[in-house]
């Protein structure tokens, strides 16, 4: 596993307090150990201030050499930083690296930093390289590099930067904005955000922030290689496969900690389960990238064991209340009544996962203020909708034609049918569903799992924000959530969330299920391979046991 | 309550299939004492190809006639605990319902049997439909094509041809896709293909009744106005008594059926035209004086019925399939639709651990096609007796 | 002959134009584009991105204008870069950034079948590396099916109404009304799953080695075919092929066999295998040869279904590909392919109908 050294720095004052809060119960630990590490405390180090002592790497001894054949979708590759699908990143993982990472145990660890501190309020930010890192082509690994990066990162006239919004503190009028970053020497760089963020060290562990070379181009990371780590490419075929063998020419930085394996093989299988099964049966492959319903169990039953991650990840079934029948809240209280959760988790996703409760905060957040749900009624949800003079109306429930979801709404479409409300389903095909995405009055979008419960209603629900696909605009949510914002503790964070909450549950802003698990099935002599709750695929440190 | 035995769940299933097995009784039994004298269809009972396919097209058709009578269950609704229940399963909860999944639940835990009942009314509902329509489009190009000739056949080869190059399934990628149906082009195409079988019908009335004025302005009013009416319904969704209607989906995986169908549907038209229209007959209705219309309508059409009465059966057994394969694709038809190919598609993926699910419908599917197609067989086989 | 040829040849292009034409219009509609630039640059891009992308690559003008580009005929778009470079079709086609150093025109008419969007390489490279696939899957196909089909074509046809004819008969139809989707799936979970069907009996009885008898995915015969991971598809597609071909082969023997000189052959007491080998089938096999020629276009779909369900990436598979992610070009190339196949098959039958045939000539 990863194990970094980090230097002895004085603790931030907030992780004490942080500290203190898991302790008393009020923190949960993924989250101390979350914030506490972005704000620059090293991860045994935050597992020293609850008196714990950091996981160590598992008993058994990976062996070095031997071939691992994974199933994962191969796309068309591009620049990094537009990168839409963790599968685009998990291909390149073996030679561009990131800054930190994001691990399961809610830390983040520092990879080509050695490591971060932030001055009291979160504004400035010192970052520690790691040094001896070279890139492949035998350049040395300097501050410029990042500082390069990041000026990439801030540049939000391309198409598609996730970056760009992710930096938006760094960044002015679409464009790093000047004196942001400050290179103190060859290995330090100073960050100057323009108002405080927490989570701008975590946002360069998601995976659109790899760290590329000078010399890339913008256009294809396959074709020319350059980057830090142990791997590089032989062949990549979209929509096919795609191999990755031990670079031979390269000394790794982190030589003897990973770089276990000779050879990747990621096999492109399509979006069938049936057809990865068939595979795994055949002995084809030995890992699935993200197995999802009845196939969990299925992949056991032939010999590949589950590997689990509980995540904030779920299905938003919303409405879009700019559009008629929707802006009306008695229709949207209605159809949520008409919902029961459970039974759409039972039938729609097979129990692997825990119930949510219609207002997109999740019991594993930090500030999830315990505040109930909508009441299942469905009797009254018709009475609400015939009083709304829709007794007639057919309602559309959109979803795309990926097999959990079209299965959860149509579970959800199940259950308002059977409330004797009029319901049809909709499916549209992948590529098809994101042109209209924002607008569908009635449908359905994944979100992934964010380590901050303000983090997702930032994005999805405040007034005008780009992915507001709720038309949600409410000045009083818009006023609390700033509120809460500004907030470092998540027990004075919780009575304002409680607020928020509520005001999602009384506008019936959606109907959200649940809390998916997520899983991966893999053969039991695979090491180190645990499925990752950002979908993360670091095969530098996968291993045969 | 325990799961039904085997001996128990097929006496339920026979039972509740009751309707159809009385339809079928009578009307075999009916068939076969009046068989001397109702032509064609009587000569089927002759022949026992003929007589099996029967039954069982008739099986589906009665099924689909009495759908609602026989379901156990509504085909959309979900039961908590039937996930993937196996056959004869009793319902956790019927709550006054029907208390066995007959065949089982699917992995929606939606009950398999009434899906697949209801499934073969979605199904008999667009296939034949599809295929009458084709025919009409067939008949109507390719008679003129063929007795007339000249340029007005070059032209209606080339372009039939044209759509027969292309490969079935790159049509149905291309026009049946989401985008398309925003666009105005499944409405056009519907204004055209639907106009086809009005038009047919009318210079078919038109041609017969010609000399008398009377009953042809009534026969062919008649026609203008119900034909009309539906054209305005199914194409362009503007019925003003709201009977007819297509949702744009549904349209639009018809147009592309009919169309893929019509072309082949012209060739063999054209081609017993080309035989027929030598024959001593059509030469005497020539020198009677008879219009073109009168003669390919009525002179030809009804000595070239044989062939095209069997390719019909095939072509139903034909266009369930192909809706099938817009099934697998998971193109057109819609979600939650029990129709076959969409049940097949969403089961065959558990088929290794769960195969009810997947199994009931395929048999369908194929007792259909295959009985259609024994039925086409036992038709061609009677009527070379001639 | 030769006018008879170029007739047809001129057909033929006619043909693919008008076809190519209806599929660069179908995929072209403002909201295919729209799909296009999402799946390239980025889901959940915004509509203002989307504009800049199209615009950027060269999407914006007039649909037959572009059309004109792909033929070759209209000159390739042109846009200068900040630095001084040049993007545009025939830059990008040819890899050359300096202005001036591309064609204007690249096309069709040129050579260039264009760049693939969804797989990132050129179309011509692509189409050939699937082809390649799809024809040793079509070899296999017909060297199963063709045999099979004139077996039980013939055996059923020579004698008309015996019990070997109903048997055989039925099972052609059944064959026919088995669609590659219901075929497919159930050979699967008979020969290649391990825990139905016959593969966990064979391990239990120490027969097989491996898990399962078959594989249920074909990925690994792109590198190297063998009988166990190609028999399903290769089965799935020949089944359904062969009933047809069966039932024409034995319409087609029992009309011969009712003839005038096969009854002279049997009164002068030829035997009855001498019969049916040395006169009834080589007029028997006339009918079924322009059947298995004009048979070849139809299995194209049944190749799509195959290649989609066993993930064997060939041209079905590719052709499926291109259509769910709106990749104009391949699909365009892949059109123009599947035009040719159709006609070229349909003049290998005309052709091979009058060789087989001396009654007739070309004119």
């Amino acid at each position: 596993m990863t194990r970094k050294t980090s230097k002895s720095t004085p603790l931030h004052r907030a992780a004490r307090l942080f500290a203190r809060e898991c302790k008393d119960g009020t923190l949960s630990r993924r989250e101390f150990l979350t914030r506490a590490t972005a704000l620059g405390v090293a991860a045994p180090a935050a597992y020293g201030l609850l008196g714990l002592v950091a996981p160590q790497a598992r008993a058994q001894t990976p062996q070095m050499g031997g071939t691992l054949r994974m199933q994962m979708d191969i796309k068309a590759q591009r620049d990094p930083r537009t990168w839409d699908w963790s599968e685009l990143a998990n291909v390149c993982r073996g030679w561009l690296e990131y800054l930190v990472s994001y691990e399961r145990d809610g830390t983040v660890q520092p990879v080509l930093l050695e490591s971060w501190e932030a001055n009291d309020d979160a504004t400035i930010y010192t970052l520690k390289l790691r040094s001896g890192v070279t890139w492949n082509n035998g350049d040395v690994f300097t501050a410029s590099h990042v500082a390069h990066n990041i000026e990439r990162w801030c540049d939000a006239s391309v198409e598609g930067n996730s970056m760009a919004g992710r930096m938006s503190a760094l960044s002015d009028g679409g464009k790093l904005r000047e004196g942001a970053v400050e290179i103190v020497d060859d290995l330090t760089l100073r960050l100057h955000l323009s108002s405080p963020d927490i989570s701008i060290i975590v946002n360069m562990a998601d995976y659109p922030a790899a760290v590329v070379h000078p010399s890339f181009t913008g256009d294809d990371p396959v074709a020319n290689p350059i980057g830090t780590g142990p791997y590089r490419p032989v062949s990549h075929d979209t929509g096919i496969g795609a191999v990755i063998e031990r670079n031979p020419d390269h000394t790794w930085w982190n030589e003897g900690n990973g770089a276990y394996l000779d050879r990747i093989e990621f096999l492109d299988l399509g979006t069938d389960p049936a057809a990865w099964m068939a595979a795994a049966e055949g002995g084809e492959i030995d890992m699935t990238y993200q197995t999802t319903g009845d196939f969990v169990d299925l992949f056991e039953m032939i010999g590949l064991p589950k590997s689990e991650a509980i995540t904030a990840s779920t299905l938003a079934v919303r409405f879009n209340q700019t559009q008629a029948p929707y802006d009306n809240v008695n229709v949207r209280r209605a159809l949520q009544m008409a919902v029961n959760n459970a039974i759409v988790l039972e039938l729609g996703y097979n129990d692997l996962g825990t119930v949510a409760e219609n207002h997109h905060v999740c019991p594993i957040h930090p500030e999830y203020a315990d505040i109930g749900t909508t009441s299942f009624d469905p009797e009254a949800a018709k009475a609400m909708i015939a009083a709304e003079g829709l007794a007639d109306h057919e309602f559309e429930l959109i979803s795309i034609d990926d097999n959990w979801q079209a299965a959860t709404c149509d579970s959800v479409a199940a259950q308002i049918r059977a409330a004797g409300i009029n319901i049809k389903r909709t499916i549209l095909p992948g590529a098809t569903f994101w042109n209209d995405w924002l607008n569908y009055p009635f449908s359905s979008t994944e979100w992934n799992m964010r380590p901050l419960g303000v983090q997702v209603l930032n994005l999805a629900y405040r007034s005008g924000e780009a992915w507001n696909e709720a038309g949600f605009s409410n000045a009083e949510f818009d006023a609390l959530l700033d509120e809460a914002n500004g907030i470092a503790d998540a027990d004075a964070r919780r009575e304002v969330m409680a607020k928020i909450q509520q005001i999602l549950l009384d506008e019936g802003v959606l109907i959200q299920p649940y809390w998916r698990s997520l899983y991966r099935n893999k053969r039991d002599t695979i090491l180190n391979a645990e499925m990752h709750p950002t979908f993360e695929v670091r095969y530098q440190h996968y291993a045969l046991s | 309550m325990d799961s039904l035995s085997w001996l128990d769940l097929l006496g339920r299933l026979f039972i509740q299939l009751l309707p159809v097995w009385v339809a079928l009784v009578a009307v075999f039994a009916f068939s076969i004492i009046y068989k001397r004298r109702l032509g064609l269809y009587g000569r089927l009972f002759e022949s026992t190809v003929g007589m099996i396919g029967f039954a069982l097209v008739m099986f589906w058709v009665f099924t689909a006639l009495f759908a609602t009578l026989i379901i156990t269950h509504d085909p959309l609704a979900q039961f908590s605990g039937m996930r993937n229940a196996a056959p004869g399963s009793p319902v956790r909860d019927p709550a006054g319902g029907y208390a066995y999944f007959l065949l089982g639940g699917d992995a929606l835990a939606r009950d398999v049997f009434s899906r697949m009942v209801m499934g073969a009314r979605e199904v008999l509902r667009i296939a034949p439909f599809a295929a009458m329509i084709s025919f009409m489009i067939g008949i109507s190009l390719g008679l003129p094509a063929g007795y007339i000739g000249g340029k007005l056949d070059t032209g209606l080869t080339f372009i039939a041809n044209l759509v027969l190059a292309f490969p079935v399934i790159l049509l149905f990628f291309l026009l049946v896709a989401p985008e398309i149906q925003n666009t105005a082009i499944p409405r056009v195409m519907a204004g055209i293909l639907f106009l086809m079988p009005v038009l047919f019908f009318t210079v078919l009335l038109n041609a017969r009744f010609f000399t008398q004025p009377m009953k042809r302005n009534f026969y062919v009013g008649a026609v203008l106005m119900i034909g009309l009416w539906a054209y305005s319904g199914l194409a362009f969704n503007a019925d003003p008594l709201g009977v007819w209607g297509m949702s744009p989906n549904l349209l639009n995986v018809f147009v592309a059926v009919v169309f893929v169908n019509a072309p082949t549907v012209f060739r063999i038209v054209r081609g017993i035209t080309l035989d027929i229209k030598t024959r001593d007959y059509v030469a005497a209705a020539q020198t009677r004086g008879e219009g073109p219309w009168y003669i390919m309508l009525w002179e030809i059409l009804p000595n070239a019925r044989g062939p095209l009465i069997v390719d019909f059966c095939l072509r139903i057994g034909y266009t369930t399939i192909l809706l099938g394969t817009l099934g697998f694709f998971g193109l057109g038809v819609a979600p939650e639709s029990p129709d076959w190919g969409s049940t097949i598609n969403q089961g065959r993926r558990l088929l290794t651990v769960y195969p009810h699910a997947a199994l009931a419908p395929a048999v369908a599917l194929m007792s259909l096609v295959l009985g259609l197609n024994l039925l086409a067989d036992g038709l061609r086989e009677e009527s070379l007796k001639d | 002959m030769l006018v008879f040829l170029a007739r047809r040849i001129g057909v033929m292009l006619v043909t693919a134009l008008c076809l190519t034409f209806v599929v660069f219009y179908l995929t072209n509609i403002p909201a295919k584009l729209e799909t296009l630039a999402k799946t390239q640059a980025g889901s959940r891009i915004s509509d203002s991105e989307v504009a800049s992308w199209l615009e950027r690559n060269g999407y914006n003008q007039p649909m037959l204008w572009r059309y004109g580009e792909w033929l070759g005929v209209a000159p390739g778009w042109t846009r200068a870069r900040d630095d001084g470079t040049m993007r545009g079709r025939c830059y990008t086609l040819t890899g050359l950034a300096e202005p001036g150093a591309a064609p204007t025109r690249c096309g069709l008419a040129q050579g260039y079948w264009g760049n693939s969007t969804r797989f990132r390489a050129p179309v011509s490279e692509v189409i050939r590396a699937r082809l390649g696939a799809t024809g040793w899957l079509m070899l296999w196909v017909l060297i199963v099916m063709v045999p099979m089909a004139l077996v039980v074509g013939v055996l059923a046809g020579m004698r008309e109404g015996s019990r070997t004819d109903r048997a055989l008969s039925t099972f052609a139809i059944a064959s026919t009304a088995t669609p590659e989707y219901v075929s497919g799936v159930v050979f699967i979970a008979l020969f290649a799953s391990s825990t139905v069907g016959l593969s966990p009996l064979l391990v239990s009885w120490g027969w097989i080695d491996g898990p399962v008898l078959f594989q249920g995915n074909a990925r690994s015969a792109l590198e190297r075919i063998t009988f166990w991971n190609f028999a399903l598809p290769v089965m799935t597609v020949a089944l359904y092929g062969m009933g047809y071909i069966a039932r024409i082969t034995r319409a087609s023997m029992t009309e011969v066999m009712t003839q005038q000189y096969i009854r002279t052959a049997r009164l002068k007491g030829v035997s009855f295998a001498n019969i049916v080998l040395r006169h009834a089938l080589r007029n028997a096999l006339i009918a079924p040869f322009t059947v298995i020629m004009l048979q070849i276009p139809w299995l194209l779909n049944g190749v799509v279904i195959v290649e989609v369900l066993f993930s064997y990436p060939g041209f079905g598979w590719t052709l499926f590909e291109a259509a769910a992610n709106n990749d104009i070009e391949l699909l365009l190339a892949a059109s123009v392919v599947a035009v040719l196949v159709v006609l070229i098959t349909q003049l290998i039958s005309d052709i091979g109908y009058v060789y087989l045939n001396p009654r007739i000539r070309v004119t």
